[in-house]
């Protein structure tokens, strides 16, 4: 993958964000659902009649089993490999001989051979596959999910006002309790309910990010954690099912004296004592086992992660990352896209919210 | 340097013994080991408590009792640690700038060379040496994992 300067409409702001500046959310999607698909080189034939399509096809998917997401034939013209796979020193012909083709079909592969420029790879959503068909009939499978992640339909009304809310709280809690350095917050999405709220300190020691300290905030609602830290953490009461330990108190208090916030849920499901699987049908890990690491919950960020805390990400499972602002080393949009690296062993869904900045720009 | 990998392994023992992914890493400075550790993730319910981290903060911790830059220190350090740095942990010690990274077996899974060139996210670029003593660091994770591991064949799994 490319690592890419940051595109200059995204480049990170040092003016700060205000509230009511955040108008959306736009998902990030990972580089297989960019718009341009690249496009390949490849031989191509073309028939002289049709009968002979058959017996050709039929030998060509044996022999030569390229191109699994294209039609193999348009009209009488038919690919048979990429160009590249033919040595420059050989013909086409000097190539197929290798593949022992019976002699007609040899003989019609070679006949009125053309270089057409086809995509490299089947697309994922439906602006991709128009674009692409236009260069070679591909195969494609509709995706709505997918579809709706990037026209923003994912997400109910109600839904957005609330991912909305908590995008302007991260703005007010940075600003009114953390003396304006980055703030990040852990939904449980079920209730939703508030997890745990980290901020980065006055002055942190070299990797001691918002990211991380948030994923050891959200260890403490399970009895764990790691992080020394002069804070108090909110005390459970005796009787709730949920736990607030992984909230300190500062946020906790500026919270429930704010008016606009009083509607807020806060507290953690307890880990579970059982380890018996809870039957429900169609859940998620999160419903099934309880809480682990941070399976299952939503992580938002004011600031773009960068590479070490979105890895910490991966690797504690959250379900989806929103941020607010770009920066200069994130490593979800403006440096790189953890989240497109295929081998990673847990994927996590990429949201940034708009605001009236970018707006101005387009 | 590659010597001190034996030190490594006896943390990754160490982890494993105490329930953990076993991986264990040594930071080394001027011929002498300065800070040692093995996984504590599942002790502490935090997927980041690799044992770099374990290491790198036992230095943050000295040098702030000391009075110490630690950014000089880093810069002086060798890492040791038995399995290829993940992505979050090389991220951390190219910018923290360490002077060398040598691990033992690769992780083709999420390493911080083999899957993603980290050096180049970061805009640091640091000595890397892998393979030192693989096939140990490696017989140590599969033998952890032997106990549920996915891609084991359906009929080995039966015969448990």
């Amino acid at each position: 993958m490319d690592i890419a300067d940051p595109p200059p409409n995204k480049r990170a702001r040092k003016s700060p964000i205000l509230e009511q500046d955040i108008t959306g959310i736009q998902a990030i999607l990972s580089e297989e659902f960019d718009e341009d698909i690249a496009l390949i080189k490849a031989h191509s034939c073309q028939l002289e009649t049709k009968q002979q399509l058959q017996a050709v096809i039929q030998e060509l998917s044996q022999k030569l089993p390229h191109f699994q997401h294209l039609k193999r034939v348009q009209d009488r013209s038919v690919l048979i490999c990429p160009s590249s796979e033919i040595d420059v020193s050989n013909t086409l012909e000097q190539h197929l001989e290798q593949f022992a083709f019976s002699e007609h079909v040899l003989r019609a592969l070679c006949h009125g051979v053309r270089v057409v420029e086809v995509p490299e790879r089947m697309p994922r959503l439906r602006v991709q596959y128009e674009k692409t068909t236009q260069h070679w009939p591909c195969k494609f499978h509709p995706n709505h999910y997918s579809e709706s992640l990037r026209n923003g339909t994912n997400f109910s009304s109600e839904q957005r006002i609330f991912h909305k809310r908590i995008a302007q709280l991260l703005v007010r809690l940075s600003r009114d309790v953390n003396a304006g350095r980055p703030v990040g917050i852990c939904v449980d999405p079920r209730q939703p309910s508030i997890v745990s709220i980290a901020g980065a300190r006055e002055s942190p020691s070299p990797h001691e990010h918002c990211g991380m300290l948030l994923v050891d905030f959200v260890a403490r609602s399970q009895e764990g954690g790691a992080t020394k830290t002069e804070l108090t953490f909110t005390e459970d009461s005796e009787e709730k099912e949920t736990t607030l330990r992984g909230i300190p108190r500062a946020y906790y208090d500026y919270l429930r004296k704010d008016e606009d916030y009083k509607d807020l849920t806060f507290g953690a499901e307890k880990s579970r004592e059982s380890k018996e699987v809870e039957q429900v049908q169609g859940a998620d890990n999160l419903a099934k086992f309880g809480p682990y690491l941070c399976t299952g919950y939503d992580v938002y960020l004011l600031q773009e992660p960068c590479l070490m805390c979105s890895m910490a990400l991966v690797h504690s499972r959250a379900k989806r990352v929103f941020f607010l602002r770009n920066s200069e080393n994130g490593a979800l949009a403006t440096r790189f896209q953890l989240h497109s690296v295929r081998e990673l062993n847990h994927h996590y869904e990429v949201f940034q919210f708009t605001t009236n900045e970018d707006k101005d720009l387009t | 340097m590659a010597a001190f990998m034996e030190e490594a392994l006896v943390e990754a023992r160490r982890a494993r013994d105490a329930g953990e992914v076993p991986v264990g890493c040594v930071f080394v400075h001027g011929n002498k080991v300065v800070a040692r550790g093995g996984n504590e993730v599942n002790v502490h319910r935090n997927a980041t408590r690799h044992a770099e981290f374990i290491c790198i903060d036992a230095i943050l911790a000295s040098c702030r009792e000391k009075r110490l830059p630690a950014k000089q220190l880093f810069s002086e350090i060798t890492v040791v640690v038995t399995v290829e740095p993940c992505i979050m942990c090389s991220a951390a010690l190219h910018t923290l700038g360490v002077k060398e990274i040598i691990f033992g077996c690769e992780n083709d899974r999420f390493g911080g060379k083999t899957v993603v060139d980290v050096a180049a996210v970061v805009g640091q670029r640091i000595d890397i040496t892998g393979g030192v003593r693989a096939d140990e660091a490696m017989a140590l994770l599969k033998e952890f994992y032997k106990g549920d591991n996915p891609a084991a064949p359906p009929q080995a799994k039966k015969k448990k």
